[in-house]
């Protein structure tokens, strides 16, 4: 029998969908492949690989960019801006320079791509990230 | 003689009883008008308010007075009227008559930082105990 001392109504500690899991290290993977096929393009004359290349790490470029972008507007939140002063201007370089990755075979371009969202990770660190956006446990 | 107490009692007792419950449901039903229990889902209002946590709340306050920052009210969404939320009042804006509802745990948290300030006089319910978990119960 229903317990008669449970309220009906219900109210809504609300978060919107997608509740809350983040990692810079998904952006990470992306940029890491697109290093990786960078070193691949300048170190191979096969037309083929080297069309497959630019075709893969564009592709991987823009999922970066995407990653980032969702830490940027998702996980970021005003008190963060405000214990990390630099949030923005990191999150605007570190797209930058996954479009920057995007259209050049720069190795340069796909270091900086790294170090940029390594910055990022940091402040996802110092903010809880690890232990508030990502799975401690799954149940059985 | 117990035959005949026994004609007499269960009377007086159905008597007292049938009054007792008299005021007991007018008194729940008069008190109703301004309290009443609500359950919490979600974990936006976390470690304070936890999921499946039973409250009573009350109407009584914002009929005298405004809200106060640092008190739990319940809202009507407004991108979702249906839905009521539970949030914390974060701010007080007098010259605007508007509140900045603030979730507890800002990661998991959907509010004024999404959807804006909230006009005064659509907040009426104030949160003031937790009453289930018994191991929990508080004033709030």
């Amino acid at each position: 029998m229903r317990n008669p001392l449970r309220p009906r109504r219900r109210v809504h500690a609300h978060c919107d969908i997608p509740c809350g899991i983040y990692d810079p290290a998904q952006a990470r993977i992306e940029a890491e492949s697109c290093y990786k096929i960078i070193e691949k393009y300048n170190g191979s004359s096969d037309e083929l690989l080297r069309a497959r290349c630019i075709d893969i790490k564009e592709e991987r470029a823009e999922l970066t960019k995407h990653h980032i972008d969702v830490l940027w507007h998702d996980y970021f939140k005003p008190e963060h801006l405000e214990k990390f002063p630099d949030l923005h201007d990191v999150c605007w370089k570190a797209s930058k320079a996954a479009s920057k990755v995007k259209q050049t075979t720069d190795l340069e371009a796909a270091k900086e791509l790294l170090g940029l969202i390594d910055k990022i990770d940091e402040m996802w660190r110092a903010s809880g990230g690890p232990e508030k956006t990502r799975l401690q446990a799954v149940a059985a | 003689m117990s035959t005949e107490r026994g004609r007499h009692r269960p009377l007086s007792s159905l008597v007292f009883r049938t009054a007792a419950l008299g005021a007991g449901v007018a008194a729940v039903a008069f008190a109703r008008r301004w309290l009443d229990v609500v359950e919490v889902q979600g974990s936006s209002m976390a470690p304070v308010l936890l999921p499946g946590e039973w409250l009573l709340v009350e109407r009584r306050t914002y009929t005298r007075r405004r809200p106060r920052e640092g008190e739990i009210v319940l809202a009507a969404d407004p991108r979702e009227r249906s839905r009521e939320l539970i949030k914390r009042v974060a701010a007080v804006d007098a010259d605007s008559g508007t509140l900045d509802l603030r979730g507890d745990a800002p990661e998991a948290s959907t509010d004024s930082r999404t959807f804006g300030a909230i006009p005064v006089d659509r907040v009426r319910w104030r949160v003031i105990a937790r009453y289930w978990p018994a191991a929990r119960a508080a004033r709030l």
